[in-house]
């Protein structure tokens, strides 16, 4: 006997078995456990279409021992709609479904639907950085901050001051840099500047100079620098000093980072002269630093030649 | 299909003793995704029936790629395929399911492989116009595609409607002479918009490259016909530089950078970069070497990494990736459909 078929609240419901196998079942569905029994029920209430409080804690059971399952995520949102649930409440509850199951992503379009619904975005900020604690770099959990970000206009609420946190703590979290990136450049479209407005430009370029200073072969801020330089426009050369620092073909031996040589090769490469100096950085890459790409460094030596700047294949 | 993970792990009992020159277990791979249906009385066979039809689809790939195309019977995939389909054109991933994207182009890819079409007509009149109507609803007015009718969206939920609709023909470039039934500038628009400063995808405009959402984006612009003219030669390069990036020391990818590699990674990766003709510029023999390692020699069945239990999701994925390396022996796959070529070219109509 289960759960549900001795609680005297579930007493009028048949419940309905699976009937997965569709017309001609290979094999007789025989499973009792609580989870079996629990979806009996929900698939009785929803042929029935009840909406009722005990159908929300039968989808939170359901949902605490199946978070991926779709379309108990779907009934429920129904559920809270037709009874005109308290939302914070709804959001009382996701708080915690969130935080057990951090995995899950069903849970974030539910927290989307209610939170817009709601049109509130206070506490929603602390929630999300409460999850990082658990996964700083749990996907669903970005897109959800970028989507309030965007959604109820935070982007001078302190989401500079939160991706400077986040990278203190990780400093090659990629994904604090993809939403840093979002925050100073994303407000285009409504005629904000972002690094094409040189005072922006320059200090981002020194966050990214800091970072790499911490961990020079951490490809983010790299790739933040090379997003800059193609969005703005500018000189690739202005970068040269900082990656000589890095890696110069001088001093093979002394390479702190691939990703300073692989710069420093487009900016020699931009160079009148540079093609020889830029072909060495390319073989450094190829055979000592980054050998499981040799064919990828080949190519682009490849590019060095018939007079095209190397520069368009990675940079400019 | 049980899509629970098990029994047997990557690189079996004795991962610590592999030989170097590693060979592909083709009839245990081929014996473990039939024994999958055998697995109900597991409570995670149950877990997973919100995946089942994708699950059918991921074991199907499997065995045609490995040559054994009627391995799983065909009747019980038909009665099952359509025991998901709604009224409305939509598929569950197992009955009683509500219609979704994912398991309508499951479903579709199926029909495709089991030449299911004409009992699909059989069973719902007008079947693929219904199919192809019920994908076009689920289109965004700002050109993306919802999952379902709770409305979320992913650039995966976009490529899945492209790929469904493409076998089944009904993509406005496969018929210029008919009223399109989706928007596909507004559709490929916002693919664009995905795009991010490293030159890679993310799942939605301003989110973080990944190499899943390159597949599905580089994917709906090669079906679109729109790949070359987008990405351009340099931005094939910026794009496959990131992703040849994703390789690790170990052979395998990640699917972002700082993450840990996975054999279904290496499959997106891997794709992405043949789509745009740059696979040759990751290490294939290490890569090869990898995937290799994640197979349980005893059992069957892939790992998403070596030492870690088996299932049906990896298993599909990194034997798609051996083929796609031209491991000897198996059929050569799609990279924009996930299915064998020679079918889909078939099914095409093309050379
Ligand atoms: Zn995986």
């Amino acid at each position: 006997m289960g759960k549900y078929s001795e609680d005297p609240a579930w007493a009028d419901i048949v419940p309905l078995p699976t009937d997965e196998g569709g017309p001609n079942p290979l094999a007789a569905i025989a499973y009792s456990d609580e989870y079996g029994e629990a979806m009996s029920y929900l698939r009785a209430v929803m042929a029935s279409n009840e909406f009722s409080p005990r159908v929300l804690e039968l989808t939170d059971d359901l949902i605490d021992m199946n978070p991926a399952h779709y379309t108990v995520w779907l009934y429920r949102a129904q559920c809270i709609f037709e009874l005109k649930y308290p939302l914070e409440d709804e959001l009382a509850w996701l708080n915690e479904t969130a935080l057990a199951h951090q995995k899950n992503y069903q849970i974030w379009h539910h927290r989307n639907t209610i939170v817009d619904k709601l049109g509130k975005w206070q506490g929603e900020a602390e929630f999300v950085e409460q999850m990082f604690e658990l996964d700083a770099k749990n996907y669903h959990v970005w897109s959800h901050r970028q989507w309030l970000v965007k959604r109820f206009g935070l982007w001078e609420e302190g989401e500079l001051e939160f991706t400077e946190r986040m990278l203190e703590k990780d400093v090659r979290n990629n994904s604090a840099w993809n939403h840093r990136w979002y925050i100073v450049n994303g407000r285009e479209a409504e005629g904000v500047r972002g690094v094409t407005h040189e005072g922006i430009r320059m200090r981002e370029i020194e966050f990214a100079r800091k970072a790499i200073a911490k961990a020079p072969q951490n490809a983010s801020p790299w790739s933040y620098l090379r997003g800059i330089v193609r969005k703005s426009g500018m000189p690739l050369a202005s970068l040269k000093e900082l990656v000589l620092q890095y890696a110069d073909t001088s001093k093979p031996d002394g390479v702190k980072s691939s990703h300073a040589l692989d710069l420093l090769a487009d900016v020699l490469a931009e160079g009148a002269d540079g093609k020889q100096q830029a072909s060495e950085a390319l073989d450094l890459l190829s055979t000592k630093y980054d050998p499981i790409r040799k064919n990828y460094w080949e190519y682009r030596k490849g590019l060095l030649g018939g007079g095209s700047s190397a520069s368009t294949a990675t940079a400019a | 299909m049980s899509l629970a993970a098990g029994p047997g792990r990557g690189g079996g009992a004795s991962a610590a003793q592999l030989p170097d020159e590693l060979q592909l277990v083709v009839d245990k791979h081929v014996a473990y995704i039939q024994s999958l249906d055998t697995r109900r009385d597991e409570l995670e066979y149950h877990l997973t029936e919100h995946l089942r039809i994708s699950g059918i689809y991921w074991g199907l790939t499997a065995l045609h790629l490995l040559g054994q195309p009627e391995a799983l019977p065909r009747e019980g995939l038909l009665d099952f395929v359509f025991s998901c389909l709604h009224e409305n054109g939509g598929f569950g991933a197992a009955p009683g399911h509500d219609p979704h994207m994912l398991y309508t182009c499951s479903s579709v890819q199926i029909l495709a492989m089991t030449d299911g079409f004409s009992d699909l007509e059989k069973r719902l009149p007008n079947g693929k116009m219904k199919i192809a109507k019920y994908i076009a609803s689920l289109q965004q007015p700002n050109g993306t595609f919802a999952g379902d009718v709770w409305g979320e969206t992913d650039s995966r939920f976009l490529f899945c409607g492209f790929l469904a609709l493409s076998l089944l023909g009904m993509l406005p470039n496969q018929r210029p002479n008919e009223p399109p039934i989706i928007d596909l500038t507004a559709a490929t628009d916002h693919i664009k918009a995905c795009q991010n400063f490293d030159g890679a995808f993310g799942v939605a405009p301003g989110a973080e490259s990944h190499s899943g959402q390159v597949y599905t984006c580089i994917g709906a612009l090669t079906l679109a016909g729109e790949l070359d003219s987008y990405l351009g030669e340099e931005g094939k390069d910026r794009l496959g530089a990131w992703l040849s990036e994703r390789q690790l020391p170990s052979g395998g990818l990640n699917g972002r950078p700082e993450k840990l590699v996975d054999v279904c990674y290496s499959w997106w990766v891997m794709t992405s970069m043949a789509m745009i003709d740059r696979v040759h510029w990751i290490d294939q023999k290490k890569l090869t070497s990898f995937i290799l390692q994640c197979q349980d020699p005893d059992h069957g069945g892939l790992a998403d990494r070596p030492g870690d239990m088996v299932d049906v999701f990896h298993t599909c994925f990194g034997i798609a990736g051996l083929s796609l390396l031209r491991y000897p022996g198996l059929v050569e796959v799609d990279p924009a459909y996930c299915m064998p070529k020679p079918l889909v070219d078939n099914f095409l109509g093309r050379k």
